[in-house]
């Protein structure tokens, strides 16, 4: 997952930023201002965007209203020093998904900026299933048929990714886009590898069963179509 | 002195006119009736005389006297008559004549009126000399005989009717006045009326609801147009006033918590898993370092505040302070920071009495003043430029003009106007990585409107900045003490510690 953290304040920013790639291992982008927070978000690469009110150039609603405006459903976590009703209702009503006052909980903020993540990705729970794949996002720990199985984190954010839209297939751009800040180098051919290691993992905890990440040449990846195998077994069932 | 309503005053002065009008109407009636109930008296007593006069007949004697037949004579009762002849023989008198006061009038006696008292009653009687010729058909056109005649009458009823007549206006002035003290106190009530939906709109003014809007009969009305004007501008300027310092409260509150957030998600960032002891030294230096900027703004906020609050209470500051001195004082204490930036500080004092010019400012501010626009100006500087400072003596102005020039980036010119608001960044990039909270020109702004002074910041983008103060001369104001190093230590050991 990718975050857009816009925050002027740079001490701030930073504890933010490492609070979210270390507990949660999102790759996070820091913009200090608010233009430099639309261009980043006009790359519509972010799961997430964290935005503080009160920013130079272009303050915070303003940024919201121009996603809003654009089409942009990335889920907005607010941080706001302000208080007052009427400024909450302004702010949901612009298209905030959510907001925190300062000086928050470190804790609630990743809670908070998880739980929009889901939503954004149309899951309700944090635990997420697809067929016999157990993902448990708190925990970050990954159960194949009930079998635990030991990701490194490069490849649970992989394989994160792609379980909240079981069927749909990623491009390594994609994936690149979601899984690394620009920080990283870009190489798809680090997709590849961790692609390929995450598969041999998850196969390994059910031997003998179809490969659980289908490649789909030139095209990308996506969670093997298990998935629709399950719902027509579903609907059979029922 | 006890204060008595408006509308009180009003009414007694109403009325104390009113009072005094009646008493003037009831004297100038009295002697009006008196005058003209006189002069209808005077013509009766003149006309009843005459009938008297007529009555005289010839007596028909050898002496051809005169007589007084009193056959065809109808007179009021309570009158009196007296007739004499020209030697001063009583021809006859009524029966009433008080014989006490009888007397013949002296033959010379001219007409006129004199006053007799009869049984207690007062009487005006009517002296008249008359004629009466005796037998007019002789030749020779008869004897003229002459006779005086008195006639009397009791004043008693015309003084009873000039007293009626002033009852009368008595009583209608009293009248007017117990009719008018009520009707007036209506008619005020009344026409103060915009008087109090006024002080009914004002009442309803508070800090939260600062709707004042007056009827325009209010407005119009010449007595209530200065008060209501006075209301609008007081209120507006307060509204200002008020909204300003709620700006300020929520921006400060905006920092502060802003300021807290870092301390607390430094904290819970380290908390969030196990560290090695090397990472969680890091992390406590990281959190003092981010409790020192929360204590440093706080410190800035409590300066501003007690700045801005020394110049509401008590205008400008009672002592004076050398400005070159201070200026080479600060100079000194910046030197580091200077060195650091490998920037050098030029002064320029051409005027040789500069040396000694004194400003309204105690040292304390004069040097939070100085270094801080020092301070400024040398961060801005780009490394090997020189920080010009220039102190210009205006003696016609009674004023020194403190020009302190850098050759750094400049300001943006959107961002100008706002440089000296509270908590502003013009740059926040800039700001931030020299830590500023956006308080240290409100600083200096305050400290230079205490002084009555003016502070103004000219600047071109990429060629630099010049800060121009104005600042009063104070010549008879007492020398301040020296100021403490604290303030400029704690900017400068603030500047080192980033």
């Amino acid at each position: 997952m990718r975050v857009l953290l816009v925050e002027d304040e740079v001490r701030l920013a930073d504890n933010l930023a490492a609070a979210l790639r270390d507990s949660s291992g999102f790759a996070v982008d820091c913009a200090p201002d608010g233009l430099a927070g639309d261009d980043l978000a006009g790359n519509r690469c972010y799961d997430l965007i964290v935005l503080d009110l009160m920013l130079p150039k272009l303050d915070g609603l303003s940024l919201l209203r121009r996603l809003r405006a654009r089409q942009d459903p990335t889920p907005v976590l607010i941080l706001t020093a302000r208080e007052g009703k009427e400024n909450i209702v302004q702010l949901l009503n612009a298209g905030a998904d959510d907001y925190l006052a300062k000086p928050f909980d470190l804790g609630e903020l990743i809670a908070r900026a998880k739980a929009l993540i889901r939503r954004g990705k149309g899951a309700a729970h944090p635990m997420l299933t697809a067929l016999d794949l157990e993902v448990n996002t708190l925990e970050q720990s990954v159960r194949r048929n009930g079998v635990l199985v030991d990701l490194s984190p490069t490849e649970y954010r992989i394989l994160e990714y792609l379980i909240h839209h079981p069927r749909k297939i990623f491009s390594k751009r994609e994936l690149l886009e979601h899984l690394y800040d620009y920080n990283w180098e870009h190489h798809s051919n680090v997709i590849e590898a961790h692609v390929s290691n995450l598969r041999k993992k998850l196969d390994a905890a059910l031997p003998g069963a179809d490969p659980i990440i289908e490649t789909m040449r030139g095209r990308g990846y996506r969670l093997a179509s298990e998935a629709e195998r399950a719902e027509i077994q579903g609907q059979e069932r029922s | 002195m006890k204060t008595r309503s408006i509308a009180f005053r009003l009414i007694s002065a109403v009325l104390l006119v009113e009072l005094a009008s009646a008493l003037l109407v009831i004297f100038l009636s009295w002697g009006y009736e008196r005058h003209i109930h006189f002069h209808a008296f005077d013509v009766i007593l003149h006309g009843r005389a005459d009938s008297v006069l007529g009555a005289v007949q010839d007596a028909e004697d050898a002496e051809d006297n005169v007589m007084l037949d009193r056959a065809d004579l109808h007179l009021p009762p309570e009158d009196i008559y007296e007739v004499y002849d020209a030697h001063g023989r009583l021809l006859g008198r009524s029966s009433n004549w008080p014989v006490a006061a009888s007397n013949a009038p002296p033959r010379q006696a001219r007409d006129g009126f004199l006053h007799l008292d009869v049984n207690g009653h007062r009487y005006r009687v009517i002296l008249r000399h008359g004629s009466r010729i005796v037998d007019p058909d002789e030749p020779g056109g008869g004897k003229l005989r002459r006779v005086v005649v008195l006639y009397g009458a009791p004043t008693a009823h015309v003084w009873n009717a000039i007293f009626g007549a002033v009852e009368f206006y008595a009583a209608g002035s009293l009248l007017l006045l117990a009719v008018t003290g009520p009707l007036i106190a209506w008619l005020l009530h009344r026409g103060l009326l915009p008087l109090r939906q006024l002080a009914a709109l004002a009442a309803h003014v508070s800090a939260d609801s600062w709707q004042f809007s007056p009827p325009a009969s209010a407005r119009k009305t010449p007595e209530l147009a200065p008060l209501t004007h006075a209301m609008e501008s007081v209120l507006q300027r307060l509204e200002r006033a008020f909204t300003q310092q709620r700006i300020f409260v929520s921006d400060a509150a905006h920092e502060l918590k802003t300021a807290v957030a870092v301390v607390k998600s430094s904290l819970q960032l380290l908390g969030l898993h196990k560290r090695t002891p090397a990472e969680y030294e890091a992390g406590i230096d990281r959190c003092l370092a981010d409790t020192q900027r929360l204590e440093d703004l706080v410190a800035k906020m409590l300066t501003l505040a007690r700045v801005e609050d020394g110049s509401a209470a008590g205008g400008a500051p009672l002592q004076a302070t050398g400005l070159v001195s201070c200026l080479r004082h600060a100079a000194a204490h910046l030197d580091t920071v200077a060195a650091l930036h490998r920037v050098r500080v030029a002064m320029e004092t051409p005027d040789v009495e500069a040396a000694g010019v004194r400003v309204a400012l105690g040292a304390e501010d004069c040097l939070l003043l100085v270094s801080n626009l020092l301070l400024n100006a040398i961060q801005h500087s780009p490394p090997e430029s020189i920080v010009q400072i220039r102190l210009v003596l205006n003696p016609a102005e009674k004023a020194a003009e403190l020009l302190i020039e850098d050759h750094g980036e400049g300001i943006d010119p959107a961002a100008l106007p706002h440089v000296f608001d509270r908590f502003y960044r013009g740059d926040p990039s800039r700001a931030r990585s020299t830590g500023g909270a956006g308080l240290g020109l409100a600083i200096c702004k305050a400290v230079v409107e205490r002084a009555a002074g003016s502070i103004q910041l000219t600047s071109q983008p990429g060629q630099g900045t010049t800060v121009a103060v104005r600042l009063p001369l104070a010549t008879e104001l007492p020398a301040s003490p020296p100021a403490h190093s604290a303030s400029i230590n704690e900017s400068v050991a603030d500047f080192l510690r980033r």
